[in-house]
């Protein structure tokens, strides 16, 4: 009992003098918690640039990858190389006082960069849809914007129960078959946040059994699943249209009913491919894509 | 110009290359710095300059060089044992050998530290140093190697050893940087604790080969003919032949494959020198160095994204492998 009191009164008076508060990365390292807002953050991956600008952190962001085109005036950053090969030297040359990296960035570079004094805090929660919000809750945490991170999640969250309440009103889930532009059958496999974007729009995703991220498919299996709507993943309108005419134009087809009703659809690769905000537009999209019937009052 | 003069000569102009290359090393980079920032540095301290001079690039140059001369000297070594010009730590096999042993290493997940080296530095020199006597006994016929059968079974292993690298790196699927790494060779992530892995040995091996460098000499002549002149030849073989695996083993575990290095160079310097072995080794391990420091330079220079050393190393010594056979027919 004395001893418990004891430990109140140390805590008591420890806590306005201690140490700064830690949080842990996702990699299990400590990292000191900033006092304040950083001034000099330097982004390792174009999605958690895209969360640096949605928490209003634009003048602060000190250098992005060569990936990172979201925002636009995210452009005009110095570039510190790729999401695999960042460069070292220009890091340490922007004197960062936080540097955020994510899953992509490969692990040695992460620990030279720590060796260097560099204060990296990596981010790699879940691959989920629903590890979006709260991955966002964290990039507020450790840039000291939490205010800010919490109105933007209570904002995607609010958009993510109306996609859900709209969901339940409808009558039939359709098939669908994400094609990513480019040669072959490229499409998004169950472990892909992409298949949780069908899901929750109210599609069912025909390759959803592939225990992977991304998959090739093959095209008899396209013919046997016979989706409803195709929906492709395209840079640009002529990506999508040339997309489209190679995909209609293959052998068999003609008889997959997406075909044969027109569904196919075009959706921002960009934005689809970010782990960010914008990701919730792509959701909004795509049930509106699976679910044109004004079901539940959507726009 | 008599030999002294010419080898004097020779010494001299490699130090002014060695020195300038350090220098370029230093004052080139992504981030745009002059002659005026590193006398800033000289005179107060300041952390990003610091950083950007000594830990990243100094380091990195020093690096690149211990490892040049670590392969030229591994080459040097090999082509005096095999009595055999085309024999190199890559040709041979035990820079693939050595790389297996290092991946096999991480994805095993010994990475524990012993006598300074690392898990994969270790099992790098194992592997190494096993697969060049695997080569070497399959390719001796009644006391001596055909220059053909040396080489084909060095590559047939080597790419053996390659295939079996592949595999585990593909295994664990999020490493096509650790991959490119292993099997093309980088500087990109050189530190001050890789140098001071390998300088110790690096002497150690350049002190032990030049006091050998006698016997060496003498195993040019054949293994009966040195035996006869009182070489100790058993012994000394042996000696020889771990050494080249353990610099070929050093060089691999802290910068992946780099091809050539211990082929090319060897050769530049047994024609401006001639073939005395103890010359032959300190002026390889000097050449090698500053040869594998410019190469260095091109790769982290030449294109935006840096490009892989051994793709450099390989451009410059693949035609010279080339050159070399054409010229044996």
């Amino acid at each position: 009992m004395r001893r418990r009191s004891f430990l109140v009164a140390a805590l008591l008076f420890a806590a306005p003098f201690g140490a700064p508060q830690t949080i842990s990365d996702d990699l299990g390292t400590p990292c000191p918690l900033p006092a304040r807002t950083p001034e000099r953050i330097v982004s390792m991956a174009p999605n958690v640039t895209e969360i640096l600008f949605a928490l209003g952190l634009n003048g602060r962001v000190a250098g992005v990858t060569r990936f990172c085109d979201w925002p636009p005036e995210a452009r005009a950053l110095p570039k510190i190389g790729g999401l695999v090969d960042p460069n070292i030297e220009i890091m340490r040359s922007l004197d960062p006082d936080l540097v955020i990296a994510f899953r992509g960035n490969p692990l040695r570079l992460v620990e030279r960069a720590r060796k260097l004094g560099l204060p990296v805090f990596v981010l790699d929660i879940g691959e989920g849809l629903d590890a979006l919000v709260p991955l966002i809750e964290r990039v507020g945490r450790i840039t000291r914007t939490e205010a800010r991170a919490a109105e933007l999640a209570r904002g995607l969250r609010g958009r993510l129960e109306a996609v859900d309440a709209a969901r339940r009103g409808i009558l039939s889930r359709p098939k669908v078959f994400v094609l990513l532009y480019g040669q072959g059958l490229w499409t998004c496999g169950g472990a892909s946040y992409v298949n949780d974007l069908i899901a929750r729009a109210g599609g069912i995703n025909i390759a959803a059994a592939m225990p992977k991220k991304w998959v090739l498919y093959k095209r008899e299996r396209i013919i046997k699943d016979d989706p409803d709507i195709v929906i492709i993943l395209a840079r640009s309108a002529a990506d999508f249209s040339a997309g489209r005419d190679r995909f209609t134009k293959l052998a068999g087809m003609g008889s997959v009913k997406a075909v044969r009703t027109g569904r196919i659809y075009e959706l921002d690769e960009n934005a689809a491919s970010r782990f960010g905000p914008r990701l919730i537009d792509v959701l909004e999209r795509m049930a509106s894509l699976l679910h044109p019937e004004p079901a539940g009052g959507r726009k | 110009m008599s030999r002294r003069t010419g080898r004097t000569l020779f010494l001299a102009v490699s130090l002014f290359f060695c020195l300038a290359g350090f220098l370029i090393s230093l004052l080139t980079g992504p981030v745009r710095t002059g002659p005026g920032d590193l006398l800033r540095l000289l005179q107060e301290p300041d952390p990003v300059l610091s950083a950007i001079f000594i830990d990243l690039r100094l380091s990195r140059a020093v690096l690149a060089f211990l490892v040049g001369a670590a392969l030229a000297l591994s080459g040097a070594i090999l082509q005096g044992y095999f009595r055999n010009p085309m024999a190199d730590p890559f040709v041979v096999g035990v820079s693939s050998g050595a790389s297996l042993g290092a991946v096999l290493a991480t994805a095993l997940g010994f990475e524990a530290a012993a006598v300074g080296f690392s898990g994969p530095g270790l099992l790098a020199f194992l592997s190494g140093l096993g697969l060049v006597s695997l080569v070497y006994a399959l390719s001796l016929r009644r006391g001596g190697f055909k220059v053909e059968t040396l080489l084909l079974t060095g590559i047939a292993a080597g790419s053996l050893a390659s295939a079996l690298t592949s595999f585990f790196l593909f295994m664990r699927s999020d490493s096509y940087d650790q991959a490119v790494f292993w099997l093309l060779g980088s500087f990109q992530l050189a530190e001050w604790s890789q140098a001071a892995t390998i300088a110790p040995w690096l002497v150690l091996c350049l002190a032990v080969s030049a006091w050998l460098a006698r016997d060496m000499d003498l195993l040019a002549l054949g293994d009966e003919t040195a035996q006869a002149l009182g070489s100790p030849v058993r012994r000394v073989r042996k000696i020889f032949l771990a050494m080249s695996a353990l610099l070929a083993a050093l060089a691999v575990a802290v910068s992946g494959i780099i091809g050539f290095v211990g082929l090319v160079v060897p050769h530049w310097v047994r024609l401006l020198i001639g073939p005395g072995h103890r010359a032959l080794f300190l002026s390889s391990a000097l050449v090698g160095g500053t040869f594998l420091l410019y190469c260095d330079l091109l790769a982290r220079n030449l294109l935006p994204a840096e490009l892989p050393i051994g793709v450099i190393t390989a451009a410059a010594g693949a035609p010279f492998f080339l050159y070399l056979l054409h010229k044996k027919r």
